[in-house]
């Protein structure tokens, strides 16, 4: 075997290697978390079952997972519709930075400093303060940002443009076009996004708590409840709760391949049915959802920074004048650590966990075959707490010490996950070609990787980075679990403070969660603009 | 029942049972008159000396800016007086440390220091987590108000020197001065007053430790301090007793807020309703929330506390070493400063006000009148039954 | 010199043995055949991407070296197609740039820029210089295309369906411009084309249909 080929061979295998570790580290963690220290017995199912309100409370799981990734995936496309082709809106993805830049639970929070009784800003917006439909709003408000995002890295590499003129060539409207040609590739495509979005709010806890219904509870909380009490039977409790949101999932997950199927199903009926009239476009509405959203957030930023700086409006006496920035120089003491170290694991784990999904992507390329997605997505599929059990469980008896580069660890599969979502779709959208004409051109397999292949996804490489560096900042269970209190990032702070009541504090730690985010995601962006993709810019004079 | 007469009756009460309850515990010398080691004992310098230069990492509550900036300034003075380095791991739920030092099984432990609440006592206790001779070995446990206060029993659970009690909660309401016009609440005054006011009276959705208590409270008063209630359940106290409760909150339930259908998550998530003024009432532990709370503006001018006219539910917060904690000499030693009365001053004038346990700083009329907790297997009971009438 | 001996590609139910093949320098050998009968595919195999769903065997010699088992980066083989493929998210020069061998004379980027924008000069579309190949009409990008292939100096050319996707006038401008450019530099081309119109002359013919074969085998 030639030099090359072995090192080559060697370089492959090391990869795949490295890639089980990071993609098996999830599986291992549940199965260590889940592992019964009690006795459990078939008996306690039916206590477990028995549990008032269990039935209720896992239909709402359920439905509210599924009803809220799918309403803001079909919101995302239509907005999306809206701007992808407008050459003055291309830009839509720097505003996006804001919104993508709150974490679920301070979306959640905003709305209640917004709308609740006394709040200067109060609208009665006729949503209950703890209601199913309160949670399901709050979690879109996030999630069709989120959606905007992924459609934005993957469309970057779709044909649309050509697709839609063939379309109207033939005699359709545009949007009819948008429905029929471009939503099933989009959709295709962001398998993964959908997965993640579902898993995430069926997992949900501190959200739930905040704004969703508890009676009754929704599943999470309660699974959560049980896991962190140590009453008698308890963790029996937890250990099926636990089997049965993993059962959950599963549910989910084949649902929403259902839906991708019916929803290809439908818009290939539709497509042949050759209907050509028109039908009234509802679209122009959409135009209106993200300069509404881009103003609903930024209300939510500016009550945060009036509360930090000590504008209490429902003191019975209260001036402007009173302003001050007294609490951020008190606490800016405290939270400049925090922060830095949110910093630095959150670059740390977010190279890495893109750096691990391209070598992950590669392989499989390489192979030729693709692994099934949720395989990769486990990280943010499995019951969290349960998996971060596991993963404590083995660091202590590792006895490996509490230093950052067990949470860089830590965070890496939910970084790898996300990254892989973003990237999965770009990296199999290129045109293979590229490579083979540098390859031609003498370009050695590593040089036209990097000089091709790498080059053509920096605007996806840049999204995905941004992504993976916020879902980083908003770690909670797996920097303390295994940091123990040595390493405290932004988050563990401003859950702890999120805890309490004082609302001027929650204000600043929710700010502070969010600045990191939006650095990365505005910076991503304005680097995903200056260096091309694959279509580059859609210019009105191709072909 | 005039109110002053039961209420001397029930300090009578308290105290009785505190003494009986002292009696029947493990026949242990130490209960009796707390023997410990004197500050300039030979044992007690040794631990200050080991002490020098270790961490103490204190596992506590985060959410409340009070505790923290209190354990701030403990930090420094620990750090200048002993040169113990006290480190504020914040936690979210009390569960947390609970759930690490089972997943640490006996190991090396990443505690040296910890918050413990009544409910996770008896499994820690159990399952040996803790480390005992605690009020032998720390000298300023001799100051600790033992006969005054029922902190020798943590929820049912004898301590036996596997916890120190820090401090005092008593289960209260702040409450507007508008809608809560008498000092004291009773099950049947609220009731009207949520008729009076509907939709801003409300309390924390159980198992929530404050929920719970508040349902104690209201029980204790439906029964009239029922006897059983301060023993283990029977099935016969049960079926006697819990009926009365539900009667009740089926009339209660449909003028709370939200119509009973949604309850606030937490005591904290009710005060911050109560902040934003949409409730009329919240719930706490500490007697002085109410007073600190107004100094800060956090809450409006008209705020006052009332209690259940039965006394205000007492119990202690208190602080448990890990057997395994690696620094436990400057875990003692930070124990010890936690008692002393400066330190103890601090906490009741400073910013958090929460009350004393030591005998000097005792002030009977800072306190509320006290009412003992009920045998620990209500608590379950009452959640479990309260989950299967109205959780689901 | 490009030779190619032995060629045959056999697919499930047929063969097409190639008798041996030589195309000399600034020769051309047209590839014909109905579609699908495996044009492209040699062609691919020539350069060294090997199919998938058909087995070529044989040899290949370029200047008297075996070249059969390279890879595709040391054979020094030029490729066009039909979509050019200039690279999306580099100007025309920088496509021309990437494509330039690697010279230590001329190693530092301003360099080989000056040399890409030398070569466009030559053929009178310096102008082309800094736009992105999105803005290109389909002409110019042929004709970019077949600048950068030439730039990297590859010892034999080949060309798939190169100009079918211009328009007739085009195709003919671009057809008789490329070769003049090939037989200029002295380059050895391969060249697959459904169309009959484009070849010139002077190329060699090859069809495929001529030497196919169903085979009985399963």
């Amino acid at each position: 075997m030639m030099p090359t080929a072995r090192i080559r061979r060697i370089a492959l295998l090391s990869g795949w290697l490295l890639v089980s570790l990071i993609s098996l580290l999830p599986i291992l963690g549940i199965v260590v978390g889940l592992w019964p220290a009690e006795h459990i017995t078939f008996a306690d199912i039916e206590a477990f079952l028995g549990y008032q309100g269990l039935s209720a409370s896992v239909f709402m799981t359920l439905f509210s997972a599924l009803f809220s990734t799918l309403i803001s995936l079909y919101i995302a496309f239509m907005v999306y519709s809206q701007y992808h082709l407008n050459r003055r809106l291309q830009s839509f993805e720097k505003y996006l930075a804001p919104l993508l830049s709150l974490p679920h639970l301070a979306i959640a929070l905003g709305l209640v400093f917004l709308f609740s009784d006394g709040s200067v800003f109060f609208v009665d917006s006729g949503l209950p303060r703890k209601g199913l439909s309160t949670l399901i709003i709050a979690i879109v408000i996030k999630e069709v940002p989120f959606f905007l995002l992924i459609f934005s890295a993957i469309g970057r590499q779709l044909p649309i443009k050509y697709w839609l003129l063939q379309g109207q060539a033939l005699g359709y409207q545009e949007y009819r076009c948008w429905w029929f040609l471009v939503f099933p590739a989009l959709l295709k495509q962001s398998r993964l996004a959908l997965l993640a979005a579902t898993a995430y709010t069926l997992s949900v806890v501190d959200v739930s708590l905040l704004v969703g219904p508890n009676i009754p509870e929704l599943f999470a909380v309660s699974v959560y409840r049980w896991q962190t009490s140590f009453g008698v039977g308890e963790q029996a409790l937890a250990f099926w709760a636990n089997v049965l949101l993993l059962i959950l999932l599963a549910v989910s997950v084949l649902i929403l391949y259902g839906h991708e199927k019916l929803a290809h199903a439908g818009c290939k009926a539709l497509a042949t049915k050759g209907s050509r009239f028109y039908i009234g476009s509802i679209n122009p509405v959409f135009k209106a959802w993200l300069p509404m959203l881009a103003l609903l957030t930024a209300m939510m930023v500016l009550v945060f920074a009036l509360w930090s700086f000590g504008f209490n409006w429902h003191s019975d006496s209260f001036a402007f004048t009173q302003l001050t920035t007294r609490l951020w120089q008190d606490e800016w003491l405290f939270f400049a650590l925090p922060l830095q170290n949110s910093l630095l694991i959150g670059l740390f784990s977010g190279l890495l966990g893109v750096a691990f999904a391209l070598l992950a992507l590669e392989l499989q390329r390489q192979k030729g075959k693709y692994w099934p997605d949720y395989y990769w997505l486990l990280a943010i599929i499995l019951p969290q707490l349960s998996m971060v059990l596991g993963w404590q469980i083995l660091h202590i008896w590792s006895q490996g010490g509490y230093h950052s580069g067990w949470i860089v660890l830590s965070h890496l599969p939910f970084t790898f996950a996300y990254a892989y979502l973003v990237l999965k779709g770009p990296f199999q959208s290129v045109e293979p070609r590229y490579e083979l004409l540098a390859a031609s051109f003498g370009y050695s397999p590593w040089q036209s990787w990097w000089q091709v292949r790498f080059r053509l996804l920096l605007p996806a490489i840049f999204t995905a980075f941004a992504i993976a560096f916020s879902v980083s900042i908003a770690q909670y269970i797996p920097t303390l679990m295994l940091g123990a209190g040595r390493v405290t990032t932004i988050t563990t702070e401003a859950v702890a403070i999120g805890s309490g009541s004082q609302q001027d504090l929650i204000a600043l730690y929710v700010l502070l969660q969010s600045i990191l985010p939006f650095m990365a995601f505005f910076v991503a962006a304005l680097l995903a603009r200056r260096f091309r993709g694959s279509m580059g810019r859609q210019d009105a004079r191709n072909y | 029942m005039t109110s002053r007469l039961f209420r001397s009756l029930s300090n009578i009460f308290s105290v009785c049972f505190v003494l009986v309850s002292v009696a029947t515990a493990n026949a242990n010398p130490e209960f009796k008159r707390i023997t410990t080691i004197e500050e300039n004992s030979a044992q007690w310098q040794h631990t200050l000396k080991a002490a020098k230069g270790q961490s103490v990492y204190f596992y506590a509550w985060g959410g409340s800016k009070a505790v923290n900036d209190y354990i701030r300034w403990a930090t420094r003075e620990i750090a200048q007086q002993y040169r113990v380095k006290l480190i504020h791991v914040k936690v979210t739920d009390p569960s947390e440390p609970v759930s690490r030092l089972k997943a640490e099984n006996g190991r090396t432990s990443a505690i040296d220091l910890m918050w413990v609440n009544g409910e996770n006592f008896a499994y820690l206790k159990q399952q040996k987590f803790l480390l005992g001779n605690l009020w032998s070995t720390i000298p300023n446990t001799a100051f600790l108000a033992v006969d005054s206060l029922p902190i020798t029993v943590d929820f049912g659970e004898p301590m036996d020197g596997f916890e120190v009690p820090w401090g005092i909660g008593q289960f209260n309401l702040i409450a507007e001065n508008g809608v809560f016009q008498e000092s004291q609440v009773s099950a049947k005054s609220l009731l009207n007053i949520a008729k009076k006011n509907p939709n801003t009276v409300t309390y924390p959705r159980p198992p929530e430790f404050h929920g719970t208590t508040f349902l104690k409270q209201l029980l204790v008063n439906l029964t009239d301090a029922d006897l059983r209630l301060y023993q283990s359940a029977t099935q016969q106290a049960q079926d006697a007793l819990l009926p009365v409760l539900w009667q009740y909150l089926d009339q209660l339930h449909p003028y709370l807020w939200q119509q009973g259908k949604a309850f606030p998550s937490s005591a904290a998530e009710q005060l911050l309703l109560y902040q934003q003024k949409t409730l009329s009432m919240a719930v706490s532990f500490n007697p002085n929330q109410w007073l600190k709370e107004k100094s800060t503006q956090q809450i409006s001018e008209s705020s006052l506390r009332r209690y259940f006219t039965d006394g205000a539910i007492t119990n202690s917060h208190n602080l448990a070493i890990p057997k395994s904690a690696p620094s436990t000499d400057a875990a003692k030693v930070v124990i010890n400063f936690m008692l002393s009365e400066k330190a103890q001053q601090e906490k009741f004038t400073g910013v958090w006000g929460d009350p004393s346990v030591i005998t000097s700083l005792f002030d009977e009329t800072a306190t509320m009148p006290a009412h003992p907790e009920l045998h620990s297997s209500w608590h379950v009971l009452i959640e479990d039954a309260w989950q299967q009438q109205y959780g689901g | 010199m490009l030779e190619i001996i032995n060629c045959q590609i056999e697919a499930k139910t047929w063969r097409i043995t190639l008798p041996d093949i030589d195309v000399k320098k600034g020769e051309l050998l047209v590839i014909t055949g109905p579609s699908g009968i495996g044009k492209s595919t040699l062609l691919h195999w020539l350069l060294g991407n090997i199919p998938q769903h058909v087995a070529i065997k044989g040899q290949i010699m370029l200047s008297g070296i075996n070249i059969t088992h390279l890879a595709i980066e040391q054979r020094r083989v030029g490729l066009l197609m039909q979509d050019v493929y200039l690279f999306p998210h580099l100007n025309v020069q920088d496509n021309i740039c990437f494509a330039l061998p690697k010279n230590p004379q001329r190693s530092s980027k301003k360099q080989r820029r000056a040399a890409a924008m030398n070569m466009l000069e030559q053929i009178n579309l310096a102008h082309l210089g800094t736009r992105y190949p999105q803005n290109l009409s389909g002409g110019e990008r042929s004709r970019v295309g077949l600048i950068r292939a030439l730039a990297n100096q590859p010892q034999v050319m080949l060309l798939d369906e190169p100009f079918a996707a211009l328009d007739p006038r085009t195709r003919e401008q671009m057809g008789a411009w490329a070769f003049q450019q090939l037989t200029e530099q002295n380059i050895p081309s391969v060249m697959v084309s459904h169309d009959v119109e484009d070849i010139p002359a002077s190329a060699k013919r090859l069809c495929l249909a001529d030497y196919y074969q169903a085979s009985e085998q399963k």
